[in-house]
């Protein structure tokens, strides 16, 4: 049974209807024009909204002191991702405190779904989840994130440093 | 036969077998490390604790013999908290590391803490630094901080491959596995030494870092690389397959396998295999739907009995397919083209019967002794001789033999002198060569040539006959190629006949992509 509201007499005379929705559109210009700076809305692309740092925007692998790639390729966040979008080729390193390490990681964001698994996952620090949310390209290609775009990307500067220090964890007898 | 109770359950076993065998025949958990069946006993990992009534102390299971009536458990408080500190004690320099470690996913300490630790571990200390990254050998490679000293590959290279490769060296939490004055490990058993390590400090150069083994599937078979006949299980997954490792089988391969044979998963992967049936010559191949090119094959064989009569054609089988298989090619053969013509390629004659005395044998066709038997039956008259070959060369090159039909070898590297027996071969005027993978000497015939795909053995059920005469046959482990025939369905479509479309597997999804780069237009 679905339940229909049929309209009643009063609602039939459109014109009230009209002259109620100009006033409210001429009421919330003038409001406007006087009070620009409590106006809620911002001039995107001019104006950006900056969220807080634990929103959970773009990937980032982090890098270690000497701006090298934290990732040991364990592939506990490809394991753990429910949308399948992270591929992961690793490899042996020529430096044995490193071991492995990735020589491709590569993030399908049209697949992801920004659940943050794969942070949650990661022993080591070494993927994140940034405040970044725009991720408008031209081309369909454009959406697979290699290791260049997730750590060294120019918004970030460099790269974002990993708190977990391999080498600190050795010196420790940890 | 001395019957004992374990944890209230009874068991009988052998005279003179160890308590932990006695576990194992009643099925019972026990937490071991340096215990193998396959090797010696030598009690050092102290972690199959047991308490048997009427001693005092608790007792190792791997070395105390079984005696009449005794009453054993290993679940009262006293063992549970002795083993989990002996947990403790083997975790203590063990590096967490299981992130970069091969092994996790299927390490010993992994499931022993899981199932039997569980503890919160008391160590202040600093853990011991030892070495990382040993290169052991041209297939071993030793991580000696993740070692928990079980001495498992020691006692391997001490009594099963009697090299004595490995042994412990240094003392006390110092102590390390490493190679006898620079010797490296390199004899053909060596990667068995991965097999038994419990821990990740023998990792496979083959495997390291390929793949994870929790992406794995595993499949049991039987290892093709030789006469043998090892029971083997393969790992794959939808791109292909990884590795092998040996299972159990007393009567033929004990617990190990030769290194030479876990080379026989890379000839079954799609980058070696022929995806398609190609019809031409050099220059001008074709690609045709593998149905179609059998079947045209079929269709040119029976023309040609037809007008030049039996001989005209020829059979060459190699000993790289299954019983069943050969039956039916050779009853089609025999039967349909009423052909007697049926050469058996021996790769290599003169190594037959030589044998390095644990499992490796010169002989590096898994079905030889079928394939002998299988061509006794079908009265079909030749043998694995020299002579025989040469009829073949000289009906080539008088040109008597007009088609000849191969079941070339799966595993191509068997066959030191392919490329020139290809060529011999290539005297007649159409080749009609059926095999699993691809070879540039045949992209190169200069005469009419038929390339049909073929299963490799992990894709189809049948049964190997070893150099024993044991009939040991095997299930389909995965498809890579599921377009390719097996000999059985080659022959029907050669003999004119259909097959059963709707029974055939799907293969597998393929190297993993991401979906963009192909699919997704732009903007």
């Amino acid at each position: 049974m679905s339940l229909v509201k049929r309209p009643n007499a009063t609602a039939e005379w459109f014109l009230p209807g009209i002259i109620f929705g100009l006033w409210f559109t001429l009421k919330k210009m003038l409001w406007n024009l006087f009070n620009q700076k409590k106006m809620p809305t911002l001039n995107y692309p001019e104006e950006k909204y900056e969220y807080g740092p634990r929103f959970k925007g773009n990937h980032v692998l982090t890098v270690k002191k000497d701006g090298s790639i934290r990732c040991t390729a364990c592939m506990l966040c490809a394991t753990n991702c429910p949308a399948q979008c992270i591929k992961i080729t690793a490899a042996e390193s020529n430096d044995p405190s490193v071991e492995k390490y990735p020589i491709a990681y590569e993030i399908d964001v049209l697949r992801c779904v920004y659940c943050g698994f794969c942070e949650e996952a990661c022993p080591v620090d070494a993927i994140r989840m940034g405040p970044e949310w725009q991720t408008a390209a031209l081309n369909g290609s454009k959406f697979t994130y290699d290791i260049q775009q997730l750590a060294y990307r120019p918004q970030l500067k460099g790269g974002i440093v990993s708190v977990l220090d391999e080498k600190e964890r050795h010196q420790a007898g940890i | 036969m001395p019957k004992v109770k374990i944890n209230g359950k009874e068991v009988e076993v052998a005279a003179g077998s160890t308590i932990i065998q006695a576990f194992k025949a009643s099925g019972q958990e026990i937490c071991h490390y340096c215990w193998h069946p396959g090797l010696s006993v030598a009690g050092v990992c102290r972690l199959c604790m047991v308490q048997i009534e009427g001693m005092p102390k608790l007792q190792i299971a791997c070395n105390t013999e079984v005696k009449e009536g005794m009453v054993i458990n290993n679940t009262s408080p006293m063992v549970k908290e002795t083993v989990q500190w002996g947990l403790d004690f083997h975790l203590i320099n063990h590096p967490l590391d299981c992130p970069i470690c091969d092994q996790a996913g299927e390490c010993g300490l992994q499931d022993q803490y899981m199932q039997f630790g569980k503890y919160d571990p008391q160590m202040a200390e600093a853990k011991v630094k030892k070495h990382k990254v040993i290169d052991l050998g041209p297939t071993v490679v030793l991580d000696s901080e993740r070692c928990i000293l079980c001495s498992r590959c020691v006692r391997f290279t001490d009594e099963v491959s009697k090299t004595n490769e490995l042994g412990i060296f240094n003392r006390g939490d110092r102590s390390e596995i490493g190679c006898v004055e620079g010797k490296p490990l390199n004899n053909n058993y060596s990667l068995n030494t991965v097999d038994i390590c419990p821990v990740g400090a023998l990792t496979s150069k083959d495997f390291r870092f390929r793949q994870r083994v929790w992406y794995l599937k595993e499949a049991d078979s039987i290892c093709p690389g030789c006469s043998t006949g090892c029971n083997v299980k393969v790992s794959y997954n939808e791109e292909g397959l990884w590795r092998i490792k040996p299972r159990e089988n007393k009567e033929v391969n004990g617990h190990w396998m030769c290194d030479t044979g876990r080379d026989s998963y890379k000839f079954v992967n799609l980058k070696a295999r022929l995806l398609a049936g190609k019809i031409g010559k050099r220059d001008s191949w074709q690609d045709v739907a593998v149905a179609d090119a059998a079947r045209s094959a079929g269709l040119k064989l029976r023309e040609t009995v037809e007008k030049h009569g039996a001989d005209s054609v020829a059979l060459v089988l190699t000993g790289q397919y299954t019983n069943e298989e050969y039956a039916d090619i050779l009853k089609f053969f025999t039967g349909t083209l009423k052909s007697k013509n049926v050469y058996h390629w021996l790769n290599n004659p003169e190594k037959v019967n030589e044998f390095d005395g644990l499992l490796f044998r010169g002989d590096r066709n898994p079905n030889t002794k079928g394939l002998e038997a299988a061509m006794k039956n079908s009265g079909a008259a030749a043998g694995p001789t020299s002579g025989k070959w040469e009829t073949l060369q000289s009906q080539l090159a008088s040109k008597k033999v007009k088609v000849v039909l191969v079941a070339g070898p799966e595993n191509q590297a068997t066959f030191p002198d392919l490329n020139e027996k290809i060529k011999m071969l290539q005297q007649a005027e159409t080749l009609v060569w059926m095999t699993a993978g691809h070879n540039a000497t045949l992209d190169q015939a200069g005469s009419e040539t038929w390339q049909i795909p073929l299963k490799t053995y992990i894709e189809k059920a049948g049964s190997f006959t070893n150099f024993q005469g044991k009939v040991q046959s095997f299930k389909a482990g995965t498809t890579i190629v599921p377009q390719a025939l097996t000999l059985s369905e080659a022959a029907m479509l050669l003999s004119g006949h259909d097959i059963d479309w709707n029974l055939r597997p799907k293969g597998l999804g393929g190297p993993k992509t991401n979906y963009s780069i192909t699919q997704r237009g732009t903007l």
